[in-house]
């Protein structure tokens, strides 16, 4: 059955988290796309809106925040990747997923994601990569082109776009996937799989910004992706093959799930909690601290 | 100066074990029944520079600390020349460094301008003719102490047994060269000082230090998550609960950064289990933005700074109360918060069980002030018990509530300002915790009436906060004192204690203390500043921060302050001795 004959059986479903918030971004945006796969994706993966918490951080991609009907958050730029993880750790019935842009992911909180591929917090990640910061009207981001004049640097932007996927493949990850806003079957099947990951599951999608990403319009993506499953014997639990895929910024350009392990994730992996069984929500109460005097009396 | 009390000095260099020292002697002396005050003194080092521990003990109660040393023991050269110079004229200086006579310069002027009573042992060929080794000076020099102070050398034996029950190999060898030292005997009189113990019932006490008092709170109060990323003079908050977590299952994580810390801490508590931080004033700065995202989304917070000078680096080992204005004033945009400020341990356990009650309650961010002489201070103070401050939360849980919920009720305008608040997950109503302006359901909102409307709502809380909040308590008689002081934090230990030593010589002291200081009560302050006509303001920074605040808040004016900025504590001296120009009754 196809993706969308599966949906129309879920109508119910797919209507439970829609918004009748207005919404606010340009016509041709990428972000569009974006919400629709993720609706389609926790409606696909049965997952209601009263299980999930989504955080957004901050930039045309987090406006989403009241777009879709669900527990939401729409915290601080940079800093989505942490609050996302501490929610998760309280938590884990309760599903998280985190949404960013290129600006909060690989600037002013780079660091945040690099320790949370690191620890394997158990959420999903989606990066929504539009090369540039919109919000602010057309600045140059990390993974704005070489040479591209942006608002801010008129001659032109200095340094080399960042590789994404090389750099988080460089942390070890336990899942790495791509996927582009044009395309909303398949970035609604990729963030299914990353739904299903136990630990941090890191989604790129690269996204078209039609008012201000001129370098990289809608067409130019469809000219330079195809199917990582259209590679024969490609193996995704081989990181260096993995690493290799990802190399070009300007041509073939891989989507699919690039790289994946199955390992505990960082709850399950915390020695002190094994085998308990509840969640940290369900332990607040008064805990009596009498056994741990004797070594002060 | 006599404050019904000895004070002893153990110095050395820093990193050569002078804190499992000094934490022997203190057990040693709570099991001979001594009320004890102490702090640490040491570099922000691994190795090198003066260190030393100085332990106030008394039969009686005492608060503070004094710093009229009257025995040391010097473990080395650094300690030795620490102790010469801070012991008070005619005190008692033990110590086994045979060389002193050559590299300490003007070494007998210093001796005898002070009458110091010096005696020093053999203690390293005590050490090794009993089969111990060089660091078993240490012990010898212990066992000599115990003589001096006319204890009971078994309690000395009992507790090396207790420091050392990881390392069995050298417990009877310890106990020995103690021993030893107990039983030397210089050709001249043995020294003696009279500090008969009323034996209390140790039992009862305990001795701990503020940063695990504050952790137990933690613990008692249903903490299931820790976040830090290591900070002097917090740093022993995270290495306590992470040794504890077998027994807690508390989730203890280092983060990579202090942002990150209080980001995790936000979502954890957003989802509804009870989260902590703790960092100090530099650590805090980084987590601001998350205590103004808190105000906005009504996610409750609870963030300790245990306070160091600064700026910058500062002096990360020393105490200061110079973050106040910090917690009150940090973090853009207009919201409402709570501050309250430890006093000693048992306030921390204490304060920071109100703390995240408070912070649930009406869904705030709340900043706990303590000071690195409280976290790092011990003291022996009654036991902690279980269940005397009921966890409060203010959530939503009963099903027919819940099931009654609206998206709207989340967010929605309240007289007292506090809406309800459910977890994600436990009600079908779901919605947007939103850090853009939003009306009652979380929706992103510009409109004036709304945006206008809803910043009113969060702000009216202080309101209905500072009509529950209590007022700060009076010590010492409330009225017609000849000097009044006003102050919070830990300048209540040498208050109380000035406060006795005061009456003593016929003045009449009293004192109000801000446990609450934000928002800040003012009836009863303003009563106690009629009924008081001498009243001074006592703080541990340059500004007069709370002075300031208060100031700012009443018609109150405060010229007379006794301010203090030195990365040192208040002692009783400082206090007495203002007090002393102060007050012409002498």
């Amino acid at each position: 059955m196809s993706q969308l004959h599966k949906l129309i059986n879920k109508a119910e479903e797919f209507s439970a988290y829609e918004s009748d918030q207005k919404h606010t971004w340009c016509s041709g945006c990428g972000n569009f796309g974006i919400l629709n796969a993720l609706k389609r994706s926790l409606v696909l993966e049965n997952i209601k809106p009263q299980e999930t918490l989504l955080c957004f951080d901050v930039g045309c991609n987090s406006n989403a925040s009241d777009k879709i009907k669900a527990y939401t958050i729409h915290g601080l730029h940079g800093r989505v990747a942490s609050l996302a993880s501490g929610a998760a750790i309280a938590n884990t019935k309760q599903k998280v997923i985190a949404m960013a842009g290129d600006g909060a992911t690989f600037s002013e909180g780079i660091n945040h994601l690099v320790h949370a591929v690191r620890n394997d917090y158990p959420i999903t990640f989606i990066v929504h990569n539009n090369n540039n910061y919109g919000l602010t009207i057309g600045q140059a981001s990390s993974t704005t082109k070489h040479d591209f004049a942006m608002n801010g640097s008129p001659d032109g932007v200095i340094p080399e776009p960042l590789n994404t996927l090389q750099f988080v493949l460089s942390f070890n990850p336990s899942f790495v996937a791509r996927s582009f806003s044009g395309d909303i079957e398949h970035m609604t099947k990729t963030i299914q799989m990353a739904l299903n990951h136990r630990g941090f599951a890191y989604v790129e999608i690269m996204q078209a910004c039609p008012t201000f990403n001129k370098a990289t319009p809608q067409e130019w993506y469809w000219d330079k992706i195809f199917d990582i499953q259209t590679i024969i014997g490609y193996d995704k639990t081989d990181i260096w093959q993995a690493r290799k895929i990802v190399d070009s910024l300007d041509k073939d350009l891989a989507v699919g799930v690039i790289y994946e392990k199955s390992k505990p994730n960082f709850v399950e992996q915390l020695k002190n909690r094994e085998g308990l069984g509840s969640e940290l929500i369900d332990e607040v109460k008064s805990t009596s601290i009498t056994g741990l005097l004797q070594e002060f009396r | 100066m006599s404050a019904n009390r000895t004070v002893l000095k153990i110095a050395g260099e820093n990193g050569m074990g002078l804190s499992s020292v000094g934490e022997m002697v203190q057990k040693a002396l709570k099991k001979n029944g001594f009320n004890i005050r102490s702090e640490r003194e040491f570099p922000s080092t691994i190795k090198g520079g003066k260190a030393c521990n100085i332990i106030n003990f008394s039969s009686s109660k005492i608060y503070g600390l004094s710093k009229t040393i009257d025995i040391a023991i010097g473990l080395d050269r650094e300690g030795v020349k620490d102790c010469l110079e801070t012991l008070k004229p005619g005190g008692i200086l033990i110590h086994g460094f045979d060389r002193w006579n050559k590299s300490i310069k003007n070494l007998p002027q210093i001796v005898e301008s002070k009458k110091l009573q010096v005696f020093l042992l053999p203690a390293r060929d005590i050490a090794l003719e009993n089969g111990g080794s060089v660091i078993m000076v240490n012990t010898v020099l212990l066992g000599f102490l115990w003589k001096v102070l006319g204890l009971d050398i078994d309690s000395l034996r009992q507790q090396i047994k207790v420091q050392f029950q990881d390392k069995s190999s050298i417990i009877n060898v310890n106990i020995t060269c103690a021993q030893a030292g107990f039983e030397y005997n210089f050709p001249s009189k043995t020294p003696s000082l009279s500090v008969s113990s009323n034996k209390l019932d140790s039992t009862k006490q305990i001795l701990i230090d503020g940063n695990t008092s504050l952790a137990l709170g933690a613990i008692q109060a249903g903490v299931r998550a820790y976040y830090a990323y290591p900070m002097s003079p917090s740093t022993s908050i995270l290495v306590y609960l992470a040794k504890v977590s077998h027994q807690t299952k508390m989730l203890v994580k280092q983060a990579e950064d202090e942002i990150t810390a209080a980001q995790m801490a936000l979502g954890s508590m957003h989802m509804g289990t009870r989260a902590l931080v703790a960092t100090s004033g530099g650590g805090f700065d980084l987590m601001t933005e998350t205590v103004s995202l808190s105000g906005m989304i009504e996610t409750p917070l609870v963030i300790t700074i245990v306070q160091r000078p600064g700026p910058a680096t500062g002096l990360p080992t020393w105490t200061a109360q110079s973050d106040l204005d910090l917690a009150i004033y940090s973090a853009h945009g207009e919201f409402c918060r709570i501050v309250l400020a430890c006093s000693d341990a048992t306030s921390s356990f204490e304060n920071i069980q109100h703390a995240l009650n408070l912070s649930e309650k009406y869904q705030i961010p709340v900043i706990l002030l303590s000071e690195a002489t409280i976290g790092m201070g011990y003291e022996t103070t009654p036991e902690f018990t279980d269940n005397t401050i009921p966890i409060e939360r203010g959530i939503i849980t009963a099903t027919e509530e819940i099931d009654a919920l609206q998206p709207s009720d989340r967010y929605q305008i309240t007289s007292t300002g506090v809406s309800k608040r459910w977890l994600p997950g436990k009600s079908k109503s779901t919605y947007f915790a939103n850090g853009d302006e939003h009306w009652e359901e979380g929706e992103i909102t510009e409109d004036e009436q709304e945006a206008g409307s809803m910043i009113k709502k969060r702000l009216i809380k202080t309101k209905t906060i500072l009509d529950n909040l209590p007022e700060p308590e009076i010590f010492g008689d409330p009225m017609e004192a000849d000097i009044s002081f006003i102050g919070w934090g830990s300048s209540k230990g040498p208050m109380l204690d000035s406060i006795e030593i005061l009456a003593a010589k016929n003045i009449k002291a009293n004192y109000l203390h801000f446990n609450y200081i934000l928002p800040l009560k003012t009836a009863k302050l303003i009563e106690f500043c009629k009924q008081n006509q001498n009243v001074s303001t006592i703080e541990g920074n340059f500004n007069g921060q709370l002075s300031n605040l208060i100031e700012s808040k009443t018609n109150l004016k405060f010229p007379q302050r006794l301010l203090k900025w030195n990365g040192r504590p208040f002692y009783v001296e400082d206090i007495v001795d203002f007090v002393r120009e102060k007050v012409n009754k002498t």
